[in-house]
């Protein structure tokens, strides 16, 4: 097989940028660009405009890549230049002192926990340089991820508020915390518009999220974003009224187990002379609620509130009338 | 390998070499093997990659540059002069490791080595860092029987409640793994009598034993949903735009604005019951655009439901 063979000025520039790298790493004074393509004589074009485009381009890849440069204005003989450093204990991670067994633990989790993207693996790679390979287990957590994830958790962490687009509305929001639940994310925080906590779920933000300063809010010591609201949407109330936030349901036997599953074996009022079982059910919320039930259709029926029975039989009836597509 | 690709990303190159220095200066000499394979990378562009770094350097002075040399089969690394640490963690690194111990303390419980981690994370990266975010995983009962289980290649012989068919019936299988996704957890094993990959709800698994045998079975990759299922059909729909929420739980194959007020829809169904549960849930909101032949199978479900109220 022959060698690979890369295009000239791929390898030029990330040769170029490491060693734009090693430099601004180990200056002991910011450099400004002309000391810089002085040091590295012979790798920027010499070309004035497009040397220096080269060496933005350059400072974008580091930056991207998390790289922390640090920019100052000169003075003296350089005065109104800008000058550039990298301080290395902004750029070195962090030890985490991790022991073995908590390595190992990590190896694990992170092994466990699949997100789609690599990021967990990079930032294993740096956590813990005694690392070896870790075997992919037999279990497994699968969450979706969105880009905008990493800014939002940012904000928590230093407590910036967010601003971001939701619903077509502009909001400004003090972020308290980010939720997993069924294969969600929500972000819950005090909106600072409606003065409210509110939830947001972070696939639907329109658009890009901005930060502001850090340190903008306190969260409040008691808050829970598990308790924020209802694991269960049947129990999430809505505009719709049907006399009770119970529903009395038949269920064919064979149903029964799943119900069960779901609301516990006290759910369980009485079991009729046909074997069906009749079982109590949240419904504040109707619209889950028809979701739930139709998931079992022509195995279980309500029985009451008369108003819920009712609102099922019409929407049964206007799917059989417009059923003719 | 005949596999033809374009040329890696500078970025992307750099990222590792920022990971892979640090890491040879603290072994010295590394099989290149051993290497590629720890970053996931081929032999020949690990070694393409390190060849170029110990040209890199302040100057090209050969003591100002990256001392390190590549040879037959290793690589062999001198004095650290640059790169004695990774670089930090960038903010999607950050957030990711916080989500994997929060996901699996979710799971394990507090008491663990893993906890002691979270607690080091957390004092690094901050205490809102990490507990900001929380990740609900609830592990069902017996779910750790289960990995067990396919940890040990045990052939089971699951009783297995079928939502296309509504009936409980015996599976003999393979596992491979134990996953949650969405709202459930989910069992990946092999059907040994239908020869065929299939993924169990652990909900709709009855009860379960293992049958004494232990099986060994390659497992690929996971696929996506209904993938490459025999049983799988595309089903378009148009469905009244305000009602797309109800399609948030299902795995979609398309979605596009189809004009006054409603979007196309293509699923790949599971099952006629399947597809009969979705129809039904939808109601008036959206009806099947092909096959036509499906285009009154709301009608027929929604009637069968019906019958339960109109009884005399």
């Amino acid at each position: 097989m022959p060698p690979r063979v890369y295009p000239d000025h791929v390898v030029h520039q990330l040769e170029r940028v490491t060693n734009l790298l090693t430099l601004l790493l180990t200056t002991r004074q910011h450099l400004s660009f002309e000391d810089v393509r002085h040091a590295l004589r012979g790798q920027y074009p010499d070309n004035l405009a497009a040397a220096r485009a080269a060496f933005e381009r350059d400072k974008s890849i580091l930056r991207e890549e998390g790289v922390p440069i640090d920019q100052v204005v000169l003075g003296g003989d350089r005065a109104g230049a800008t000058g550039y450093r990298i301080i290395r204990s902004e750029y070195e991670v962090q030890d985490f002192g991790l022991e073995p067994d908590e390595a190992l633990a990590l190896r694990v989790a992170v092994g466990a926990i699949r997100m789609g993207t690599s990021w967990s693996q990079e930032a294993l790679w740096k956590v813990d340089l005694e690392s070896h390979l870790y075997a992919d287990g037999v279990l497994g957590v699968e969450l979706p991820t969105d880009e905008r994830l990493p800014v939002v958790h940012g904000a928590i962490a230093e407590s910036r508020s967010l601003s971001f687009r939701y619903h077509d509305k502009d909001r400004v929001l003090f972020p308290y915390g980010l939720l997993a639940r069924q294969g969600w994310w929500y972000l819950v925080g005090h909106d600072t518009g409606a003065d409210q906590l509110r939830t947001y779920r972070i696939d639907r933000i329109q658009g890009a999220v901005t930060v502001g300063e850090t340190g903008a809010f306190e969260r409040p010591e008691a808050f829970d974003v598990r308790t924020a609201f209802p694991a269960d949407p049947k129990l999430l109330p809505d505009s719709v009224d049907v006399g009770s936030d119970v529903a009395e349901v038949r269920i064919d036997p064979r149903d029964l187990a799943t119900v069960i599953r779901d609301h516990g074996e006290e759910c369980v009022v009485r079991t009729d002379s046909d074997g069906w079982v009749v079982v109590n059910v949240p419904c504040s919320n109707v619209r889950a609620f028809m979701v739930w039930l139709f998931g079992f259709l022509e195995r279980a029926e309500v029985v009451g509130p008369p108003a819920l029975r009712d609102m099922v039989v019409d929407w049964l009836r206007e799917s059989v009338r417009g059923g003719k597509s | 390998m005949s596999r033809k690709r374009g040329p890696r990303p500078v970025n992307l190159r750099l990222r590792r070499l920022l990971v892979m220095l640090p890491w040879l200066a603290e072994r010295g000499t590394v099989s290149t093997r051993e290497m590629a394979e720890h970053f996931g990378m081929s032999v020949p562009d690990l070694i393409s990659d390190l060849t170029l770094a110990s040209l890199c350097g302040v100057s090209p002075y050969p003591l100002d540059l990256i001392d390190l040399w590549v040879d037959e089969d290793a690589v062999h690394f001198g004095i650290s002069k640059y790169f004695d640490k990774p670089l930090r963690l960038t903010p999607p690194e950050a957030f990711s490791l916080v989500v994997s111990v929060r996901a699996a303390a979710a799971i394990e419980g507090d008491d663990s080595p893993l906890a002691r981690a979270a607690a080091k994370i957390a004092a690094v990266l901050g205490d809102e860092a990490v507990e900001g975010v929380v990740v609900e995983v609830e592990a069902p009962d017996g779910l750790d029987d289960l990995r067990i289980a396919a940890e040990e290649s045990a052939e089971l012989e699951l009783q297995y409640w079928s939502p296309s068919t509504g009936e409980v019936a015996a599976r003999t299988v393979a596992p491979i793994e134990v996953f949650a996704e969405g709202e459930h957890w989910y069992l990946r094993a092999r059907d040994l009598v239908a020869d065929g990959e299939r993924t169990y709800r652990i909900d709709r698994i009855e009860s379960w034993r293992a049958t004494g045998r232990t099986v060994e079975i390659v497992a690929g990759e996971r696929r996506p949903w209904f993938e490459g299922s025999e049983d799988a059909v595309p089903v378009t729909l148009l469905v009244d735009t305000d009602w797309l929420w109800a399609l948030e739980k299902y795995p979609l194959v398309s979605v596009a604005d189809a004009g006054a007020g409603r979007h196309r829809v293509t699923l790949l169904s599971a099952s006629e019951r399947w597809l009969d549960r979705l129809l039904v849930r939808l109601g008036a909101r959206a009806k099947i655009e092909s096959p036509v032949g499906l285009a009154e199978r709301r009608a027929s479900a929604a009637s069968r439901v019906l019958g339960l109220y109109e009884r005399t």
